[in-house]
């Protein structure tokens, strides 16, 4: 269903990829706790290697949680199924979309 | 939180509830006796400020009875001054009376 | 002897409510001449609706302009009376707590703005329907809504003299995360078609959901102390009482005008039932964590107000037309046990830039808590607040060290589970054009697919932030471009309001030398 309206009506994302340049958008969803209220979201390169997103982004803010444990080995989810990223692939060689959502646990 | 003085169980006789929430104050006393007195079947609800009455079917507020309770005159449109709220359908607000009631 | 000329007006007797008011709305109305009736009310066809008649709207109300500014201004009267008393007696000092007027902030923030809002649109309904009657009632309730949010500013801006947090509103709702919830619910009904509006904001919003609003807010604010809110609250609500009969009028004229016209109403009736229930989490957190003294649990007054209110009675009555109860209202009839908890703990986490302050509850709240949620407070809320009670202690304090993820639709954080589900966060995905869209839950995923090119035009926070436009990349930029100050935001234990208050009540204490020493934390 279209949108009534008395002229036309076709207007552009406000969140489309170009607006970010070289960068997107990421979340982070935390699968296995209710401690974050909501998967966290962030600004990050698409030629950002998984290392980097990992220890710039994921850590700082997974670590708030008191029982944060940076020892324990963590599963990864991207569109809806397990990934095993590799630590030099890029946001982008690994297909992480703009405002893709990538899920997290501790591995069982 | 709240009391409740139910005169009737509405819920066994299969119609619906129709109600009218109103600020309780020493203004509105008068009011909210005539509504209990005009319409026999209904409850009262109390919560902090407020005095919510619930009837099966239809409420009805009538210019006489308030004028009675009052003992001055009053105005059917005066009863704005005092309602908060309510549910059901105001079916008639006319000179002597105001209705709420479901349509159908 | 005469001693002075007879009085010969003698006073006529009065027509009747129902001949004046006739008079009124149908004497005072003319035919175009020099016009078409089409180009006097451009905007009535696009949306579908059709309507025949429209001498069939009938007002019951019955309101008439002399009756409408004498009680309006007795109204007046007797809230500026309470002001003055309060304002006069240092009445801000007798409130069961400081921590109650974050409730009060996030209503001026986020609640006064939406009245005005509605002023300028009811006037806008005034104009343009073709009907005198819908034209009148309208036009009642555009200076209503003005009323309303020149009221409210008036009675809280007697705690912005004491109190953090009510000083930049305006602009705060134009620009702060959390306040995009209610402006961009608004703006959505803003930009529809005079019908659709009327629908939103008239029905869902007024009939179907703003006794969840404003009768447990104003028993809150009773039962704390706050009498001026609650006087507003009545006097604002007393006209509220007319705006769901225009509500409901609205609906049951549509409805019965032309048998075309159901399905676009139920269509508008499932989506605006769900966009104005988002925007009542904000209420539900009120009233069971931010309320010193309680007055009833958001799943009661959901239990009373909604589901026995509404559809229990209402949509009954509907059912007579073909209409249906909105769609997604099992979702949220089971969310009513987990809404408020919820939502509270985003605030919890987010507060830091927030114009209001949070804290965690203390044993006796979450006691209350369990009592009122017996199926889910202890299994699922008592363990984050327990282990937040040790992060405490061990000298930490709960906040997310950065932004979360948004609903496109409602755009509140991504925070809601699935339903029946309480552990796991509802994640839903819809692609647009190359271009993918989350939204939090069930309703607003079906809201975005209905209409995909207006929800992508929102002007989510978060995403704004990371582009660069809400006053630079860092937090205290964003936080300095919110305009907010020290004491608005993060723990309410130990901010400037905590402290002052703690003062005050200490100077209470001492000059009337009574050994009770401190109301705060009550």
């Amino acid at each position: 269903m279209a949108v009534k309206s008395m002229g036309e009506y076709d207007f552009p994302s406000r969140s489309r990829q170009e607006l970010y340049g070289d960068d997107q958008l990421v979340s982070v969803w935390f699968q296995d706790t209710m401690w974050f209220a909501s998967p966290a979201m962030f600004r990050a390169p698409r030629a950002m290697t998984w290392a980097d997103f990992r220890d710039q982004m994921f850590v700082p803010f997974a670590e708030e949680d008191p029982d944060y444990d940076p020892a324990a080995p963590r599963t990864w989810m991207l569109h809806g199924a397990p990934f095993e990223p590799r630590d030099d692939q890029t946001l982008a060689e690994l297909g992480v979309r703009h405002k893709d959502v990538i899920g997290t646990r501790v591995a069982a | 939180m709240q009391e409740q003085t139910t005169a009737d169980d509405p819920q066994t006789k299969g119609v619906r509830d129709v109600g009218v929430v109103i600020q309780e104050s020493e203004n509105n006393r008068p009011v909210i006796e005539a509504i209990e007195a005009d319409n026999p079947g209904c409850s009262v609800m109390h919560s902090p400020g407020l005095v919510r009455i619930t009837a099966p079917g239809r409420i009805v507020i009538t210019q006489e009875t308030v004028e009675e309770k009052l003992g001055r005159e009053w105005e059917t449109h005066e009863f704005q001054m005092a309602i908060v709220s309510y549910f059901g359908n105001i079916q008639e607000w006319d000179d002597d009376e105001i209705v709420i009631a479901w349509d159908h | 002897m005469t001693l002075a000329p007879e009085n010969k007006t003698k006073k006529a007797k009065k027509l009747s409510m129902k001949a004046r008011y006739e008079a009124l709305t149908r004497g005072l109305d003319w035919e175009p001449s020099y016009v078409e009736k089409d180009e006097m009310f451009p905007h009535l066809d696009y949306e579908g609706i059709k309507i025949h008649d429209w001498a069939a709207w009938e007002d019951p109300f019955r309101l008439t302009i002399d009756a409408y500014c004498k009680y309006q201004a007795e109204k007046d009267k007797r809230l500026y009376a309470v002001l003055d008393g309060f304002a006069q007696g240092q009445g801000h000092l007798g409130l069961t707590d400081a921590s109650y007027l974050n409730a009060m902030k996030i209503f001026i923030q986020g609640v006064t703005p939406l009245e005005y809002g509605a002023h300028r649109h009811f006037a806008y309904l005034a104009r343009h329907f073709a009907g005198p009657g819908p034209r009148f009632a309208a036009l009642c309730q555009s200076i209503d809504e003005i009323r309303h949010m020149q009221t409210e500013i008036h009675t809280l801006s007697n705690y912005n003299k004491y109190y953090s947090g009510f000083h930049n509103w305006p602009e705060e709702y134009d620009r702060v995360w959390y306040l995009s919830v209610p402006k961009s619910f608004f703006e959505d009904a803003l930009s529809c078609g005079p019908f659709e509006f009327l629908i939103a904001v008239g029905f869902s919003f007024e009939y179907l959901l703003t006794n969840l609003l404003f009768v447990p807010f104003m028993s809150g604010s009773s039962f704390n102390g706050d009498l001026p809110t609650m006087t507003f609250g009545f006097s604002a609500q007393s006209d509220e009482s007319r705006h769901m009969t225009l509500g409901l009028e609205a609906i049951k004229f549509l409805l019965e005008q032309d048998e075309a016209n159901v399905p676009i109403v139920q269509g508008w009736i499932d989506k605006w039932f769900w966009r104005s229930y988002r925007v009542t989490a904000l209420v539900a957190q009120m009233l069971d964590y931010m309320l010193p003294r309680k007055v009833m649990s958001w799943k009661e007054s959901f239990e009373l107000y909604f589901e026995e209110q509404m559809l229990g009675g209402l949509f009954e009555d509907l059912a007579f037309y073909g209409i249906t109860p909105p769609r997604h209202v099992e979702d949220a009839i089971k969310e009513k046990e987990i809404l408020s908890h919820q939502v509270y703990w985003t605030l919890y986490q987010f507060s830091f830039a927030a114009a209001f302050t949070t804290s965690a509850p203390s044993d006796e709240h979450m006691d209350w808590l369990s009592q009122a949620y017996p199926d889910t407070f202890d299994t699922h809320y008592r363990p984050l607040w327990e282990k937040e009670k040790k992060n405490i202690e061990a000298g930490g304090r709960h906040f997310a060290p950065g932004l979360p993820q948004l609903c496109q639709v409602c755009q509140v954080p991504m925070l809601f589970t699935e339903p029946g589900d309480a552990t796991t966060f509802a994640q839903r995905e819809s692609e647009f054009e190359g271009e993918i869209y989350h939204t939090c839950s069930n309703g607003c995923q079906w809201i975005f697919e209905r209409e995909p090119e207006k929800y992508r035009q929102a002007w989510l926070p978060v995403h704004q932030i990371y582009q660069g436009n809400c006053g630079g990349p860092t937090v205290p930029e964003v936080l300095e471009w919110y305009g907010l100050q020290d004491g608005d935001a993060g723990e309410y234990i130990g901010s400037r309001d905590h402290r002052n208050w703690q003062a005050w009540q200490g100077e209470a204490a001492a000059d009337t030398a009574t050994p009770d020493e401190t109301k705060a934390g009550a």
